[in-house]
């Protein structure tokens, strides 16, 4: 097992080197500070721009592989992933960023998952009653309405709270108040904060686990070897949850491993709606400023979290599923 | 558990007044003793379509130690009769009647209440064993988990000692290491015999069968009947047994119940079923079957129609607009069982019984067609021409290891050398296990291509100058296929027509001309040629694979290769279809290649055989020399293995069971390949074994014995049979022979 997840893991390192650097030249060939620079006021003339760039590493003069080489020795050598237009340094950046990021959505993505997977079991025991009529039209709904304006309703409600109680109780944007003192206080603070963006995405989340789980589980409530579990003597819901349950579980851990990279790297809107400034929009941010390294580095981040979601699906099956374990 | 035993001794027979109450005679009270009485049984399903009158008063007692067989086609309710038993049947179906378990009434009992009698009291075997079993937990844990449901008190020592003692009772060699193992690393076979193990965990007074050997290769479907004999002599279980194979439960059964449309339309002890069958539809069904053992060749019985829809209750007998001998009263009410004259105990749903003796010949009530005679039957084999010929074809699939980088660390030998050839009008036919390499062999003849290993002639074009599309498709002219799933190879959104015109529009005929030629193609396989405007699902299976044979003679092929033609097919279809292709054989001149799981279908059909075994021919020749004198001890296994709808001979007859499952042809060893499963090498001394083990038999003709030259008078003709083995006719093994009884009860 350890053999092939470091099989795996160098064929993924290998790939994460390919699609970053695909990107860099992208962003290299495209990209051009130094045309935002020059409509500062007052304009600056070419030849200071071009000074400010080539003291941040940013020279336009180099040509493309130049500056992908000198890029490549940085992080190679002094993993040093290069600055911003602004002056920034990505790795400084990147980390406090990723950071906000985690705690805008870890949260989320657990209760999301658990949810999901607790209300598809719920409905699929009770296909067709009002129980399954009711959660599952309410997961297609939350499949069709935009993440952004269900965002806006929890914000919303949130707000409607905060005005009927006549208190602030929830706050709607940011990550915490600034000067709070430390211990009940900020915690309380921190859970006010939390709540209202963890509650919308994992409110529009759950569905597709929902009906993912549900119809899974479904194609598995009449299979044989449940069938068989019921002549041993069980009884049909004992059937179901010890046998049914998981391997219908298989091709849901799946898809888990394959969604939180999918959430973290696309989290912008939220991340914009609630103003956590996490990696999300720091990418569309990094495009508009025109900002090479920190789209390069976004991109690298994603690809990372990608492959190891996509580990942690190899892994996931084979805990739940002894066909595919290797020998 | 119980502590109590039905365990009767095996030569006990119940005494005529207990046979009478067996046979259901008494309908008042369930028999004093019967571990499983059944009363008017009734199942009705809500569907789309309306009501579904399913299951429609079924009645029997079963005695404790008995075997109850209950035969029926697809439809006939005989599997729905078995899950109502065990009450798992989706909760929308509509139960009613009665069914007592040791005096015990299970109808009516909520599911909590049921899973007492379930996997303890009454147990059952499913069809699917490749889907019976979860796929992710071990196969000790869902042993151990039926005996845990009903014994929460054993120890997990206790637990695990009764897991192994099953797993060796049900034949699986180290059981203590295969608790462990996974149901995916087990074959079909052994998948069976864990389901056998668990349902005998409890040792239930009755075990309910449901087809527990159709998903199985002959050899192996011996081994698991074999298990389920030695499951009912260890536990005193009564069993009821659900086939539509009347071989299968001939030797097994005490009693039959034969059912149709949803009912009982014949009961009665196994001789009288199979010796004296009163009901048209029982009669039909015992012709239908062609046998093994027989050389003498008639046409089968065919029924016609297909079997009603049960939306609508039947006004009059079910069977009636299938029956040849139907009249005026029997469309007046459905007739009940009712006592056959001269039989106590056997009785018959039909109005007519009482006429209907042992010396009414089923052929003649069915009509059967005469036995075509084709114009080839009269000249003589080497003077006819081939069509197709094989000359030492292999195909070779190498086994990698690695995902970017690959090793070869091996080879299967799927096809490995086969030569042999069909000459014009004749049937040749291969038979063997499946993993043989028989559907390989078809394929490789398919895909005529001049890099094939070995050559492959059909029709005198050779594969190695099938360089261009144009020999290529004059190879398709020559020869056609006709595929085992009619409703797999015809596409649904073409009617038949469509179906039926595009191999002539290949083969660039004109608008009318494509018509008429369809129109005679519809008259040729026995359709209706006002038919042809419609869709393939309109159509019954029986009708869409003579579709499919009509799509396969358009272009008026030499040879027609067949794959499985009719093992999709219920009984009394199959009849007809096999009929069909015997005339179409003799009328057209057709030569066929088939390929055929169900070896009494290729005694009736063929003229030669070819035995394969890990991609080999083992045997070879004509068919009535293989099958009455089988010389390669893997032929004589096999044929050993088939069931024969004959109960006398079922019940006296030594069968050979083979050991294990055909070995992965990765493994295949030096010498005989056969030698790790063969009963001859396991009786041989160990000088002679090492023959087998080093050399390879090559394929030979036997040199007729200075007995048989004398016999004869005259040079003889070597016959045609050729085989590879060493030590033909060998001494068996003990321990792979197997009489179920020695001395016959009661003759006919």
């Amino acid at each position: 097992m350890l053999k092939y997840l470091a099989k795996r893991g160098i064929t993924y390192v290998f790939m994460i080197f390919l699609t970053t650097s695909a990107g860099y030249f992208l962003a290299v060939t495209s990209l051009k500070p130094a045309l935002l620079e020059q409509e500062r006021i007052p304009r600056p003339t070419p030849e200071q721009v071009a000074n400010s760039m080539r003291l941040k590493g940013l020279d336009p003069g180099l040509s493309p592989w130049e500056r992908y080489v000198d890029w490549l020795t940085g992080i190679v050598t002094r993993w040093d992933w290069g600055r911003s237009p602004n002056g920034a340094y990505i790795n400084a950046e990147f980390g406090d960023r990723v950071w906000i990021s985690t705690r805008l959505f870890l949260g989320a993505i657990i209760l999301t998952l658990v949810i999901g997977v607790a209300l598809g079991v719920y409905s699929a025991a009770r296909q067709y009653k009002y129980q399954d009529r009711i959660i599952t039209s309410y997961s297609y709904l939350a499949y069709i309405v935009p993440a952004p304006i269900a965002y806006f309703l929890v914000q919303l409600g949130a707000i409607n709270v905060n005005e009927t109680v006549g208190e602030r109780i929830f706050f709607v944007t940011g990550i915490s108040t600034p000067g709070m003192e430390p211990g009940w206080p900020q915690f309380v603070d921190m859970l006010a904060h939390y709540a209202v963006p963890t509650i919308a995405i994992t409110l529009v989340g759950w569905g597709s686990y929902q009906i993912a789980q549900r119809q899974y589980l479904l194609d598995n409530v009449n299979a044989d070897f449940v069938r068989t579990a019921r002549a041993k003597g069980l009884t049909r819901n004992q059937a179901i949850t010890r046998h049914a349950l998981r391997v219908s579980f298989i091709p849901v851990a799946q898809s888990i491993a394959f969604t939180i990279p999918a959430i973290f790297a696309g989290g912008f809107f939220a991340e914009k709606i609630f103003a956590w400034p996490g990696v999300g929009s720091w990418s569309i941010d990094a495009i508009s400023l025109q900002d090479v390294n920190a789209a390069t580095a976004t991109l690298a981040y994603g690809s990372v979290i990608f492959a190891l979601g996509a580990i942690l699906a190899d892994f996931a099956t084979t805990l739940v599923d002894p066909r595919v374990r290797v020998q | 558990m119980s502590s109590e035993t039905y365990l009767e001794p095996a030569d006990s027979r119940p005494s005529p007044a207990d046979r009478l109450h067996i046979a259901g005679l008494d309908r008042s009270l369930p028999m004093d003793g019967a571990v499983l009485s059944v009363r008017d049984l009734n199942v009705r399903f809500n569907t789309e379509n309306g009501l579904v009158h399913a299951v429609r008063g079924v009645d029997f007692d079963l005695m404790p130690g008995k075997t109850l067989g209950i035969v029926g086609e697809s439809g006939s309710g005989k599997s729905v009769t078995s899950l109502a038993i065990m009450g798992l049947l989706p909760t929308t179906a509509d139960v009613s009647g009665s069914v007592m378990l040791k005096g015990k009434e299970l109808l009516g009992l909520n599911d909590k209440a049921m899973c007492a009698y379930r996997g303890n009291d009454i147990a059952m075997v499913f069809q699917d064993p490749l889907s019976s079993l979860t796929p992710v937990y071990t196969v000790g844990a869902q042993i151990t988990e039926a005996l845990t449901i009903h014994n929460p008190t054993m120890s997990k020592q206790a637990k695990e000692a009764r897991a192994v003692e099953l797993l060796s009772m049900v034949g699986i060699p180290s059981p203590k290491d295969r608790l462990r193992a996974f149901p995916h690393e087990f074959s079909g076979g052994m998948r069976q015999r864990v389901m056998i193990a668990i349902a005998i965990a409890n040792n239930p007074r009755v075990l309910v069968a449901d087809e527990p050997t159709t998903a199985l290769d002959v050899t192996i479907q011996a081994q698991v009947l074999e298990v389920l004999h030695t499951a009912q002599e260890e536990t005193g279980a009564a069993v009821v047994m659900i086939t539509h194979d009347l071989g299968v439960v001939a030797g097994m059964a005490d009693d039959i119940m034969v059912m149709y449309a949803g009912k009982p339309v014949e009961t009665g002890g196994v001789d009288d079923i199979y010796y004296n069958p009163r009901m048209p539809y029982t009669m039909g069904l015992l012709g239908a079957v062609p046998r093994v053992d027989v050389a003498e060749k008639a046409s089968l019985v065919p029924i016609e129609g297909i079997p009603p829809n049960l939306v609508r209750t039947p006004t009059g007998c079910s069977f009636a607009p299938r029956c040849p001998l139907v009249s005026e009263a029997c469309l007046n009410g459905e007739p009940a069982l009712a006592p056959v004259p001269g039989g106590a105990l056997h009785r018959a749903a039909c109005i007519k019984s009482a006429s209907l003796g042992a010396d009414v010949d089923v052929h003649e009530v069915f009509s059967a067609p005469p036995r075509p005679e084709s114009r080839f039957d009269l000249i003589p084999r080497e003077e006819r021409r081939a069509v197709l010929q094989l000359k030492d074809v292999r195909k070779h699939f190498p086994l990698t290891k690695g995902a970017l980088l690959k090793r070869r660390i091996g080879t299967v030998k799927a096809v490995d050398g086969l030569s042999f050839d069909i000459r014009e009008g004749e049937c040749f036919s291969i038979v063997g296990e499946s993993g043989s390499g028989k559907t390989t062999t078809l394929l490789e003849i398919m895909e005529f291509h001049s890099d094939q290993d070995g050559e492959v002639v059909i029709g005198g074009i050779s594969n190695k100058d099938a360089a261009d599309a144009k020999t290529k498709s004059a190879m398709r002219k020559e020869l056609q296929m006709v595929f085992q799933d009619p409703t797999g190879a015809l596409d649904p959104r073409f009617t038949v027509y469509e179906v039926l015109a595009e191999p002539l529009q290949n083969a660039g005929l004109a608008k009318p001309a494509i018509r008429k030629r369809i129109m005679e193609l519809m008259e040729l396989v026995g359709l209706q040629p006002d038919h042809v405007n419609r869709f393939p699902n309109q159509f019954s299976g029986g009708q869409r694979q003579r579709v499919g044979i009509a799509r396969a003679l358009a272009v008026n092929p030499r040879l027609v290769v067949l794959d499985e033609p009719v093992s999709a097919l219920d009984v009394s279809v199959q009849a007809g279809v096999i009929n069909l292709l015997d005339k179409l054989r003799a009328e057209l001149g057709l030569s066929y290649l088939l390929v055929a799981h169900d070896l009494s279908v290729v005694r009736h059909i063929s003229n030669r055989v070819a035995v394969m075994y890990l991609g080999k021919i083992v045997e070879i020749g004509e068919v009535d020399r293989v099958f009455d004198n089988p010389r390669h001890p893997y032929t004589r296994a096999l044929l050993s293995a088939i069931p024969v709808p004959d109960p006398h001979l079922e019940r006296t007859r030594e069968r050979i069971i083979l050991q294990g499952d055909l070995p992965s042809p990765l493994e295949a060893p030096k010498g005989c390949n056969f030698a790790t499963r063969c009963p001859v090498f396991a009786a041989l001394p160990a000088a002679k074994k090492e023959q087998c083990l080093t050399l390879e038999p090559p394929l030979e003709y036997d040199p007729p014995s200075a007995a048989a030259q004398a016999l004869e008078a005259g040079p003889v003709p070597a016959p045609d049979q050729q085989f590879a083995c060493f030590f033909p006719d060998g001494e068996l093994d003990e321990d792979m022979l197997v009489v179920h009884e020695t001395a016959d009860h009661d003759a006919p």
